[in-house]
Order: structure tokens, then sequence, then C-alpha cells
């Protein structure tokens, strides 16, 4: 409401400033060559000046003078030929335009691009009241850990989050970080070397594959690290043994493990003589292969964002994230509904309409009617 | 809230620009003081909110406002305090920003300052003033908001890029600007003079003070800018003929002819055509250089055609401001009367010849900048033209202007004599001369023409020197006579001897530089050394270190000469941690007007690093002799009869009697 | 002189001027502009040794090697052909593998090398150098994997 009594209020006092000089009648401009005469006048001392102080010699300065006098004359003529200002009028329409304009230009733009209901968020009040914003929660840890690097809880709490949220990087060094002080673990190991798959876009790199080994070393029946080290090897076109090992992970799975559906597809697609197609979501949906815990955690957090992006659908990145998560949620029908709702209110031709495309392009999410 | 409120202000900026930009040209078309009057309240107060605006933004970069996407993608919450604000300009949308706050301040400025000028010229100022606004207000709103919000926010931002995370960028850009954009105030001269079909010598003395005062802070830009590249990039050049430095340099051109020329027309009315066309291209070539660097063609074809609304907006109010302008010249031009005459021999025909090489460097620069452009749009075909094509044309022009211009203020108006001004700059000559002479007995090698160019700048300094001493009339009065009679010159006199002394200073800085600088790359260990410009460096060894956003790795130099430790550098390698950027902060040490320049290259398998070290012999020169003519400019700009036709009596403005005050 | 002859001898000498001008930037044009290539140009259009030109590309993942002092080579690749390249100097900060780069130079002749005197890698990651986009988008290659040129 304040927000709204301070808009008015500016628009009517730049209203009045714009206003003044339209109803203060009864004046009348100068004539424009009066000025002129100044100048020239100005010129004739100046020369003057320059003569007594020696700067110009005595015929030049005649002959300068001579020529200003004539620009004098012919302006101080032009002043008495040329018609003072018209009688004042009202201006009525120009006084409308004022009214008018200011609220109407300044309303309607604004309206159009601007957030209204958003409060300022600085820094400093955000980190001392977080509340329950991941975001500011993340960045406090973070501030913790630049003073305190050898916290290993803390990097081996942010290394996950950083995870979901696409910040791969972050999160390969949040791993790192937890290994280097609280040691190695099936768990950490297979976390960074996740981190490491995604950011090389699905492919088992020899790091990755290092850390996978050392897991497997340690907790030799962990499915994770199984399926990983299986689809190093069907990279690497040793598709035999990839099948091997893929079976093997079957085998030894309980009836109604939640990752069988994805590993029976990477044996179906080594059977069917089709060089296996390893993407983002192949790393993602093997996500699942940890605990429960994790994806309902994933849940939850999906569905307040997609709570929040039905009450204001015009957060781009909110729709960004919620398909990316769906993705990696391997619910690809919600993805692409998301994306349908998203290409409404950001259309195809928009730049961030060719944004939402290219991620739906990046996740092999299909774009129904629309699109390009 | 706040955030908003600015957002708001800023749809209001663009609002009273419309409104000041229809109604005061509608007054002088029915001869209407009252709609005239609009004008200046619509100018402060186009200002004032802009100001607020431009505060706002500034506001959320110190509080680290992520919620705000342009804070977000340009800052971090642990950049020093300065980066948070000079991380404001520091990227499209808010260099728009500063754009505009710079052109309504200009408005603002005349609005305020001008109550000397003619009514009807200032209306129709202000409006043209308010078009230029108006568009770029529009475009900001539309393209390149910078309220635009994130819900829910971010809880760390991006980081401003890390090259531009230094002071160099906090003072850079806002001379730049103030340059550029203070040209539009000549522009909006020539346009309302040509609207009003009116154009004489009283219009000349009123241009050229913001002429003066856009070119001084355009020089001082460049310089800045220069010495930025210089130090900041680490690669030891202080020009790249880089199109986004031949932006800025264009600009630099025309405004020099067009002070020039307005000399020409204040003093003898000739020149008018010229000298108003001049006002037009000088912010045409603005105006074409924010469009090089904003819409994305530089950098690449893609950008520009991805996101075409940036570069298709500028492209149309380049296309807009100077096309409508040509046109208007071109239907006004006919209807002026010719002024003045003069002799080919003169004080106006060397300005003419000033003119014709300044316009012909700019447009041969501007060719060399296009040119890659044109063929690939035209033809497909990929080319690029260096360094060698600029300065071997631009190089060759200059020499006749530079050997040509201690030579102008020496010929009389009207008819000059070539002869008498040639035995007075004997001296000159000689000065330059036997320095060159001294500098090569003493230096000994090098090729003729840097000794030719070492002549050049000395003569240049001397004739400036010389024209001062004429002026006093030394030797031909008595000492204390002459001692009065230099004090008692006008403002401009000195202005203009300062300037080309500062020209001078930097001709002799750039063949110093590009003649005798020695540059070493050599791979070092601890305790190896390496020799330049007679300093001895023993490398010893890296360092880690921490910075608030960065991690550095440095390398310590001691640097003696005859044996004897005289100073130690140190050169780092700064990686950034919000965008893994790595930069090179050169080691820089000054000895008298050389330096010793250090950068680190890559660490070796061995324990080695590769490290380049140039001595830069009388490098500063080139800075300094920025600084000269900066000075030269502001000078002028104080001198007491530019202080705009300055009507005496009651009606001097108020504005003139606080810079008196001030003096 | 008359009015008419003085404006004739200004005129004169400014058309002069500006056709010494002109001939000059031609003249400077055919000395100084060096054209641009990929490497799958090269096999077709025959540069001969020591034209200066541009050649971009990507910088061939692990194909740098450092040898004598700072005397660098890599390979420059846009997948269809590759070109090795040596530069003796400092390379820009930015230098990567698998990043986009302009080595201006010239091939020496004798052997395929090509010799740079100058390499950029502009300061900015997103930056690249808009030929080896627009010929690298020209071959559907996208950058890194993770994100195609736009």
């Amino acid at each position: 409401m304040l927000f709204w009594i301070l808009v008015a209020v500016l628009t009517a006092a730049v209203a009045a400033v714009l206003l003044l000089p339209l109803l203060r009648a009864g004046r009348s401009a100068d004539v424009a060559e009066a000025r002129d005469a100044e100048v020239y006048r100005d010129q004739l001392d100046e020369l003057t000046r320059d003569e007594r102080a020696g700067l110009i010699g005595a015929a030049e300065a005649d002959l300068a003078r001579a020529e200003i006098a004539r620009r004098l004359i012919a302006a101080k003529a032009r002043a008495e030929r040329s018609a003072p200002a018209g009688p004042a009028r009202r201006n009525r329409m120009a006084q409308a335009a004022v009214i008018v304009l200011l609220p109407a230009a300044g309303l309607g733009l604004y309206l159009s691009t601007g957030s209204p209901d958003l409060p300022a968020k600085p820094l400093a009040a955000r980190l001392a009241n977080p509340g329950n914003d991941l975001n500011i929660l993340i960045a406090k840890a973070e501030r913790h850990l630049i003073d305190n690097p050898d916290d290993g809880a803390g990097w081996e709490l942010l290394a996950p989050i950083y995870l979901r949220n696409g910040r791969l990087e972050d999160s390969a060094n949040a791993f790192r970080q937890t290994i280097r002080v609280l040691g190695a673990s099936p768990q950490r190991l297979d976390g960074y070397a996740e981190a490491l798959i995604a950011l090389a876009d699905g492919v088992v790199t020899k790091d990755a594959r290092e850390a996978l080994q050392q897991s497997q070393a340690l907790d030799p029946n962990n499915p994770r690290t199984r399926f990983y080290l299986a689809l190093a090897l069907e990279q690497e076109g040793r598709r035999e043994e990839a099948k091997a090992a893929y079976e093997a992970l079957v085998k030894d799975s309980p009836a109604d493990a939640p990752w069988l559906s994805l590993v029976n597809r990477h044996i179906a697609g080594l059977s069917a003589d089709v060089p296996g197609n390893p993407t983002s979501q192949d790393v993602a949906a093997a996500g699942d292969l940890d605990a429960e815990g994790r994806a309902q955690m994933i849940a939850g957090m999906v569905e307040g964002l997609a709570g929040k992006l039905k009450e204001n659908p015009d957060n781009f990145e909110g729709w960004m994230r919620i398909i990316r998560s769906y993705v990696v949620l391997d619910q690809r029908t919600a993805a692409e509904q998301a994306l349908q709702t998203a290409l409404k209110q950001f259309p195809p031709q928009s730049e961030n309409g060719k944004q939402l495309l290219a991620l739906a392009d990046e996740l092999a999410i299909s774009v129904k009617d629309g699109g390009k | 809230m706040i955030i908003e409120l600015g957002h708001y202000v800023l749809v209001l900026v663009l609002a009273t620009a419309i409104i000041q930009s229809l109604l005061p040209l509608a007054g002088t078309l029915r001869n209407d003081p009252a709609l005239m009057a609009v004008a200046p309240p619509a100018a402060v107060s186009g200002f004032l909110l802009t100001v607020f605006s431009f505060g706002v933004l500034t506001l959320a970069y110190v509080t680290s406002d992520f919620s705000v996407l342009n804070v977000w993608e340009n800052s971090h919450s642990m950049q020093p305090l300065i980066y948070k604000f000079s991380g404001v300009w520091g990227n499209h949308e808010g260099s728009m920003m500063l754009w505009l706050i710079i052109l309504t301040f200009f408005s603002a400025l005349v609005a305020s300052f001008g109550t000397n000028l003619p009514e009807r010229l200032r209306a129709n100022v202000l409006a043209v003033q308010g078009w230029i606004t108006a568009a770029f207000a529009l475009f900001i709103l539309l393209t390149s908001n910078p309220f635009l919000r994130l819900d829910p926010a971010p809880g760390e931002g991006k980081d401003l890029n890390p090259i531009l995370q230094d002071v160099g960028l906090a003072i850079h850009p806002p001379l730049l600007y103030l340059g550029y954009v203070g040209f539009s105030v000549c522009f909006s001269f020539a346009i309302a003079a040509l609207i009003d079909g009116r154009i004489d010598a009283a219009w000349a003395r009123w241009v050229r003070p913001w002429a003066l005062a856009a070119w001084s802070f355009l020089t001082a830009g460049i310089a800045m800018g220069s010495y930025w590249a210089y130090y900041e990039l680490g690669w030891g050049g202080w020009w790249f003929w880089d199109p986004v430095e031949n932006a800025s340099f264009m600009p630099w051109l025309a405004g020099t002819a067009l002070l020039h020329s307005a000399l020409v027309m204040e003093k003898r009315e000739a020149l008018k055509i010229w000298t108003v066309l001049l006002a037009i291209l000088t912010f045409s070539l603005s105006l074409l250089g924010t469009f090089l660097v904003r819409s994305g063609v530089l950098t690449s074809v893609h950008a520009f055609a991805t996101d075409p609304t940036r570069g298709v907006f500028i492209l149309a109010i380049l296309v807009i401001f100077i096309g409508g302008a040509l046109s208007l010249f071109a239907f006004r031009a006919p209807t002026l009367k010719a002024g003045g005459l003069f002799a080919p021999i003169s004080r106006e025909g060397a300005l003419v010849f000033n003119n014709l090489i300044l316009t012909t460097a700019a447009a041969t620069v501007l060719t060399g900048t296009l040119y890659p452009l044109v063929l690939e749009a035209l033809t497909g075909e990929k080319i690029s033209v260096g360094a060698p094509f600029f300065n071997l044309t631009f190089g060759l022009l200059m020499v006749p202007l530079l050997l040509a211009v201690p030579f102008g203020p020496l010929l009389a108006w009207k008819r000059g004599d070539l002869l008498a001004a040639g035995q007075r700059l004997f001296a000159a000559v000689g000065v330059g001369l036997v320095i060159a002479a001294i500098v090569q007995w003493a230096h000994g090698g090098g090729p003729v023409l840097a000794y030719f160019g070492l002549a050049l700048g000395f003569y240049m300094m001397a004739g400036a020197v010389t024209d001062l001493v004429l002026r006093a009339g030394v030797g031909k009065v008595t000492a204390s006579v002459a001692r009065k009679r230099l004090f008692g010159l006008p403002g401009s006199a000195f202005g203009t001897a300062l300037a080309h002394f500062g020209l001078g200073v930097t001709v002799i800085g750039i063949v110093a530089v590009t003649t005798f600088e020695t540059e070493h790359v050599v791979e070092m260990k601890p305790g190896t050394t390496v020799e330049a410009g007679g300093f001895v460096l023993t490398f010893d060894g890296m360092r880690q270190g921490r910075g608030p956003n960065y991690t550095e790795e440095s390398g310590h130099f001691t640097v003696a000469r005859g044996g004897v430790r005289v100073t130690d550098i140190w050169s780092s390698k700064r990686v950034y941690t919000a965008r893994r950027m790595p930069t090179t902060e050169a080691g820089i040490r000054t000895f008298g007007l050389s330096q010793l320049y250090v950068s680190l290259g890559d660490p070796m398998n061995d324990g080695g690093i590769v490290v380049r070290v140039w001595w830069k012999p009388m490098i500063l020169c080139i800075w300094l002799g920025g600084i000269i003519m900066m000075a030269g400019g502001a000078v002028s700009l104080f001198d007491r009869r530019l202080r705009i036709g300055a009507p005496q009596g009651a009606r001097r403005p108020k504005a003139a009697a606080i810079l008196e005050a001030a003096e | 002189m008359t009015r008419k002859q003085k404006r004739l001898a200004v005129i004169g000498g400014g058309v002069t001027f500006l056709f010494a001008a002109v001939l000059l930037v031609m003249f400077a044009f055919s000395q100084s502009i060096a054209y641009f290539y990929v490497p799958g140009d090269l096999a077709k259009a025959d540069v001969p040794p020591g034209t200066r030109i541009r050649l971009g590309g990507l910088v061939e993942a692990g194909s740098v090697k450092r040898g004598e002092g700072s005397t660098v080579t890599f390979t420059v690749t846009d997948t269809i052909g590759t070109v090795p390249v040596t530069y003796t100097g400092i390379l820009p900060d930015l230098f990567r593998e698998g990043q986009g780069v302009v080595a201006e130079g010239a091939f020496v002749a004798g052997n395929r090398v090509f010799v740079a005197d100058t390499v950029l890698a502009k300061h900015d990651e997103t930056y690249m150098p808009k030929d080896v986009a627009d010929r690298l988008q020209a071959q559907g290659v996208t950058l890194s994997g993770k994100e195609t040129i736009k």
C-alpha cells in the first residue's frame, strides 16, 4: 500500500513541476536576437582588452572591430524586425498531455515488467533471518566453510545439495573436500564420481572411474557403484563385459529395486546391438539407487516449487529448475507438462522461451505443439 | 519496495523525457513562451529522477540484493565495496543506466546554466536532448531493464567479471561516457539551430564550452582506458586498435576537429555549415560506438542474431537520429549564408587543414573498423584489419598535422605569413633536433625515424612554449611588462598551448616506447636473473595468497642496478572463485617516466615459470600527455570569455558567478 | 587572389589530400589484411608460406606441449582438419585445451607448421572468437558438449 502511495505522490509531484510553467500565464519570451547582440558586445569588449594588453595590433584590431560591429548591427536590425512572442495561451492540450501521459505511460510500462509485491531483499537481512530460504542456508554454509575449510560435515551436507541444484563443479569440489577431511567412504566416493560424471555429461571419466573403483574396494556390493562401473565398461566399448556386469547387478538386486528398470534398459540396449547412449538422465536416475529418503526430499522440494509457480508463473528460473527436477525424478510427463505451461508464459520466440527449448533439447523432453 | 520504486521512477524518466521532447518544440513552433518554459524543469526533474533510479540500483548492489537479476549476475557479496559500486556500470544494463544519467545530467546543465541562451534555442536544444533521453530510456526499459527480479532470490551472486574488478574500471567508463554523451549537447545545439534556421557566430560561442567539456572528459577517458588495458590485461600493450577502442577514438578525432572549427566560426563566422555537420557527425560516431559495443556485433554476430532486440533497437536509434539529423542538415544547409573570407595561408586555413586531416583520420579508422563487418555481411568472407593497417594509415596522416600544429596559433586570422611563422619557430625546430641528437649520442643505434619522431615531439612542446612567449612579447618589451602580459593572457591561450604541449608529450612517449622498449620472455627458476633496461631482476620464488574473492600465486622479483638492490616487484596470477576465471596482475615499477613491467606466464613441468619482462622507456609520457591535453581543455573552459557570451551586469547568469567565486 | 581562386585553392588542396588518403588506405589494406581460416578450409585453400593469416578453431585436447624455454606447440582443430601450431611467448590467461582460440601468423616453407606470433583467447569465459563460432556452427560442432553455440 505504501508503495502505491509513494508512486502516486511521485507522479503528482513531477506532474506539478511540469504544469507550473504552463499555468504561469502572461509571460513573454525575450527576443532571441537580443542575446546575439550581447555576445557580439562581449566580443568587442574582449577585443578592446586584448588591444590594451598589446596582444593584438591596432590595425588588426580595427579590422576585427569592424567585422564584429557589422554582426552586431545586423543582429540589432533583426531584433527590431522580429515579432515579439505571441500572447500567452491556455495550452489546455499541453496540460492534459502532462496530466494523462505521466501516470498512463508510467503505470502502463511499469506494470508490464515490474513486480510491485516483491520486497527488497538485502543480503544482510536475509542472512540474519534466513527462515526457510534454501539459497540463503546454502550461502550461510558456504561462508562458514570459507572460514572453516576443515569442517567436513559442512562439506558433506553441501555436496549433494549442489549436485541437485546443478552446481556440478561446486559439488565435485565439496565431495573432494569431504573425502579430504573425513576420509573416503563408498557414499562419498560415489557422490564424487556422480558429480564428475554429470560434469562430463554422462561420460564416466578417468577420475570418476578411479573413485568408483576405490569405492568398490570398500564396499563391493553397492549397486550404485556397480551400475556406474558397468556404464564405464559400456562406454569403453567393452559391451560383453558391461552386459555381464549389468546382469550380475540385476541378479543381486531385490525384485522391487527402483533401479531395475534403468539397468534393464541398458541390458536391452546392449542386447539389441545398439550402442548405449548414456545421458544425464542415467546419471540422475541413478541417484535413486541410493536411499528413497533422498528422492522424497527432492520430491518435497519440487512440490513446493510447483506451488509457488502456480501462484507466480512468471518466475523463469523456477520453471527451468522444476523441469530439470522432474527429469531428475524421472517424471518425464510432468516435465513435459511443466514445459508446456512455461512456454505459455514465455513464448518460444522470446529469449527465455529459447532457453526453455534449449533445456528441453538438452534433457531430451519432447515439446508437443508449439515449439519450433 | 525501494527496488520497485526505482523501477517505477525509471519509467517516469521516460514519460518526462517524452513531455520534454514535445512541448518545448511545440512552443517554438507556435511561439508560445509558456510551452517553451516547460523544458528546463522537465530536464532538471528528468535528471533528478534518473539519479534516484540509479541510486536505487546502486543500493541494490551495495546491499547485495540478489533478488535483482542484474545484481545477481554481476556482483558477489564478498566483493570489496568499491567493486560493488563500480559493478553497477560494469555490465550492459548498468552501463546503459550510466549513459542515461550522464545524458540527463547534461540536459540539466543546459537547463540551469544556459540562462543566457535565447529561449527558443534553449527550448529546442532541450527538446532534442529529450528525444535522445526518451530513446535510450525506452531502450533500457524494453531490452535492458536492470530492475528485473528473481523470486526466490539466489543466495550468492555470480561475481563481476574479474578483469573489471579494478580501480581503473571504477573511473574509466564514467569519464568516457561524460565525453561520449557530452557531445550530445553539441548535437542538440546543431539540430536546434537547424530547426530554427539561425546559425551564426553567437551559436558557435554557445556550443564551444560544451564541446570543450565533452572533449576534455573524452580525452581523460581514453587515456584512462588505455592505461587500464596496459596494466590489467598483462600484455604490455597500451593501444590495440581494438574495435571497442576505435569506437571511443573516432568521436575524439571528430570532436577535436569540432573544437577547432567552432573556433573559426566564432571568430570569423566562416565554416558554418561544416561546423554544424561536424557537431552532428561527432555525436553520430558516439552513437555508432555505443551500437558497436552494446549490440554484440563485435564479439559475435550470433549474439546479435539470437537476441536481435538490443542490436536492432540501437540500430534503429542510430538510423533515426543520424538519418534524421543529416536529412534536416541537407534540407537546411543550402539556406545558410557563407561567412567571412580568408586566404589559404591564415589561422583559418591552418584550422581547415587541421579539420581535413582529423576527419580523414577518423574516416580511416572508421573504414578499418567497419570494413570487416561490411565485407562479412556482403560476401561472408572473413578478414581482420589489425594494428598494421591503422599504424600505417593513421600514422602517416598524423605526421603533416603534427608538423603543422605549432604553426596554427602563430598565423594571423584572415591572412597569415607562413615565412614569418616559420622564422619564429626556428628555435623550436632547433630544440627538437638538438634533443634528438643528444638522445642519439647517448643511446646510440635505433632507426632514424625514431629520432625524427622524438625531434617532432620536442619541437611541438617547444612550439607551444614559443606561442606563449611571443604573445607575452618577450624580447620586444621589458621583462616585467612581458611577465604581466603573460599572466594577463586569456585562459584559452594557455589552453591551446597546454593541449598542443601535451600532444607533443604523448608523441614522445609513443615514439620512445615503440622503438626503444625491450622485451624478454624467459623461463625462470628461483635464483635466475634477467636483465632489462639496465636493471637486473632476480626471481625469488612463488607465494600463495588469498583475496576476498580470489586466490593468487605471486612471483617475487628483486630488482637491482649495479649490484645494489633498488626495489622489488610482485607479479601474480589470480583465479576468481565464483567464475573460476584466471587473470594476470602484472607487476609494475615506475622509474621516472619509464616502467619495468613483469607478467607471469605458465609454470613449467620442471618447477620454472615463464616470465615476460618489459622495459618501457618514457611510457608514462603517453598518458601524461593526455592529462596535459585534458588540463588544456579545462583551462580553456574556465576562460572568463567563454563563460558563454557572458552578458555582463544585471543579467549575469548565476552559474558564471558561482564559477568565478570558485576561482 | 580573388574569392573564387581562394576557394578553388582550398577545395583543390582538400580533394588532392583526400585522394592521397584513399590511395593510402587501399595500399594499407592490400598490405595488412589477414584472412581468416579454420583448419578444414586450409586443405582446399592453398595458402602460400609466409602469407599472414588468422587461424581459428579449438585447441585439441592433449595437444599442448611445452618445448624449449617458452615455446609451446599445440594443435588447432575444427574437427574436420587439424593444424599444428608453434608459438613462443606467454599464452593468454584463458588459453585452455578444448577452448576456442585464434592464432595469427604464417606457415613456414617446407613443413605445414603454423608459426604464430599472436594467440588470442579473449578475456571472457563465454567468449568465442566470432569467426570461430561462425565456422564451427556452420559445421555443426558444439562446444565442450555442454553448451551449444547459439
